[in-house]
């Protein structure tokens, strides 16, 4: 199962979805937000948007991906958009498989995928402006040049 | 006409999320980035950290574009 939404991710689900009595292994990804700080400023939240559809096909691309290179039995990857307040979940990867080698992998493999071809952008919200992640344009001092 | 599509740090520098410019039949990537960079100034200093999509796919500056396809111009992603 592969989505984007905008609410927030209910992992536990995910995990339940993924149990099956062929496989041995659950592996599970959270990426969650994190508050960095930097000259007495500091993130209060995240901001993610997506060009969809074009960002669900690519979601189905790394899974497709996984079942060629990998033995598994279930993949399932959400994001989330819009605002992410700190602690709270922007993406979550389950990946079932019969041996837990594959299940690691697997999941690690689709979250440096995701961050290199999926068309999401996130926005750093700080106490003291903005910026756009990878592009370091926005309008805190340090970011807009 | 073309449909332009601006994300991320790309629609926060053109002012703008989407565009529509009337081009030839048959022109490439390559030849529609001036006459963007051109209406929205913002994006010239962006151009080496962009990729684009045609039609819901990443595209190469020699793709060709014609009326009636949709052009996305997508900063560095950073999902996750």
């Amino acid at each position: 199962m592969f989505a984007i939404v905008d609410e927030p991710l209910d992992v536990g689900a995910m995990i339940g979805g993924a149990q099956r009595p062929d496989c041995g292994a659950i592996a599970t990804f959270v990426g969650t937000t994190r508050i960095d700080e930097a000259e007495g400023a500091s993130v209060e939240y995240l901001e993610y948007e997506a060009y969809r559809p074009m960002a669900d096909r690519k979601l189905e691309e790394i899974g497709a991906e996984i079942e060629e290179r990998w033995d598994v039995g279930h993949v399932c990857i959400v994001h989330r958009l819009g605002r992410v307040d700190p602690g709270e979940a922007s993406v979550a990867i389950v990946v079932a498989a019969p041996r837990r080698g594959a299940a690691f992998e697997a999941s690690r493999y689709a979250i440096e995928r995701i961050k290199q071809v999926v068309p999401i952008w996130k926005r750093e919200v700080w106490s003291d402006g903005y910026v756009w992640v990878g592009s370091q344009v926005g309008t805190r001092d340090k970011a807009s040049h | 006409m073309i449909k332009v599509l601006l994300f991320g740090a790309a629609a926060d520098r053109a002012g703008t999320r989407e565009t529509e410019i009337q081009v030839d039949d048959g022109v490439t990537l390559a030849e529609l980035w001036p006459l963007l960079a051109e209406r929205h100034p913002g994006l010239a200093p962006m151009r080496h950290t962009l990729a684009f999509a045609v039609n819901g796919e990443y595209a190469r500056g020699d793709a060709g574009v014609s009326s009636g396809d949709e052009v996305a111009v997508l900063p560095p992603v950073s999902g996750g």
